[in-house]
């Protein structure tokens, strides 16, 4: 743990981008709950409201997905040249019992 | 910008203050100001931003600027953040929003009035707490299969202590760290893919704290100090505007 790292960063240094999209796409106040891209005269508060990007959910279904999944179930992502994967091609030629994809 | 068919994308919505105005364009309604910028619908419009979304470069720049505006705001005024993306056909739908919106606004704002939000992510580096949990074992010659099955199924239990472990040292910062905060909520790790680092994160906590108290990060140096030798480390983020605070 360095000094920097706990530091509290009253000065402009510059943000994760994981922490700023994590907060500016999933976070913050939804105007009128989870509002369809595609809903463009939606009834809101009796106001107009143009268009939304709600939520990560609708950004998932966009294809906007990289920064989803689990910190420990990660594999998924690897090529299929992975050594896990490789380990386990081995161990099924091998007819020894398969290393768990994930855990 | 004549010509172009523009909207109103809102960054938020702070208490009305002097000095809002050099920060952005400013819709003012009694106690409220919502923090605007006129748009193109060319790069805001519907079909374009779900293109727009995909590209990386293009959602990190608007991404940190909305991110931007509500750092300078938040340092003159409570404000309430919005969620990216939100943009209005005219200004007069702005201060609708504002009237119609007026109470939860301000009760919005009431709640997050000096304070801030803090980030704190702890991150596992999960050999150092295998090690820990006694499991390290002596590499050596494999001569049969028979020993590298057994080594094989006793790294597999082992890596799932080190997991288990793991959320529960998270789970167990998360309530202390509460303890030193007005609120806080334990959101989903970042994954690997978004850190960019190899070790897995096990707490990605935020936090509302008052202006200038230190009790949060006094009991991050003392969990850090505490979890040293098991190989976990914090980060602390911000201050940052209240985003993960201000949902009704």
């Amino acid at each position: 743990m360095s000094s920097r790292e706990l530091a509290h960063r009253s000065g402009p240094a510059p943000a994760q981008l994981a922490d700023v999209l994590e907060r500016v796409l999933d976070k913050g106040i939804v105007i009128a709950g989870d509002i369809q891209i595609n809903l463009l005269d939606i009834e809101l508060l009796t106001v107009k409201l143009r268009l939304l990007v709600a939520s990560a959910d609708k950004a998932r279904e966009m294809g906007i997905d990289w920064w989803e999944g689990d910190a420990f179930l990660s594999s998924r992502h690897r090529d299929g040249n992975s050594l896990d994967s490789r380990l386990r091609r081995l161990e099924e030629k091998a007819g020894l019992p398969t290393t768990p994809e994930e855990q | 910008m004549i010509g172009v068919a523009t909207g109103w994308y809102v960054y938020g919505v702070a208490a009305r203050r002097d000095g809002l105005e050099a920060i952005a364009q400013v819709v003012g309604r009694g106690p409220l100001a919502a923090l605007v910028a006129e748009v193109p619908l060319d790069e805001y419009g519907e079909e374009t931003l779900r293109e727009r979304l995909n590209d990386r470069v293009w959602l990190e720049e608007k991404a940190r600027a909305h991110e931007e505006v509500l750092q300078a705001v938040a340092s003159i005024a409570p404000v309430v953040p919005l969620r990216f993306g939100t943009i209005y056909d005219e200004l007069a739908d702005v201060e609708r929003l504002l009237d119609t919106q007026a109470a939860s606004f301000e009760s919005a704002l009431e709640r997050v009035r000096g304070r801030v939000e803090l980030g704190v992510k702890a991150w596992a580096e999960p050999s150092r707490l295998a090690a820990a949990l006694g499991g390290d074992e002596p590499a050596g010659a494999e001569p049969s299969g028979r020993a590298y099955l057994e080594r094989r199924q006793r790294e597999q239990r082992l890596a799932a202590e080190v997991a288990a472990r793991s959320a529960e040292l998270g789970e167990n910062a998360h309530r202390r760290l509460l303890a030193a905060a007005v609120e806080g909520v334990a959101n989903r790790p970042q994954p690997r893919e978004l850190t960019g680092r190899d070790e897995p994160m096990i707490l990605n906590g935020a936090y509302l704290v008052p202006v200038g108290d230190d009790a949060l990060h006094a009991e991050v140096e003392r969990l850090a100090a505490e979890h040293e030798s098991l190989g976990i480390t914090y980060e602390v983020t911000g201050p940052w505007p209240p985003h993960n605070f201000v949902e009704t």
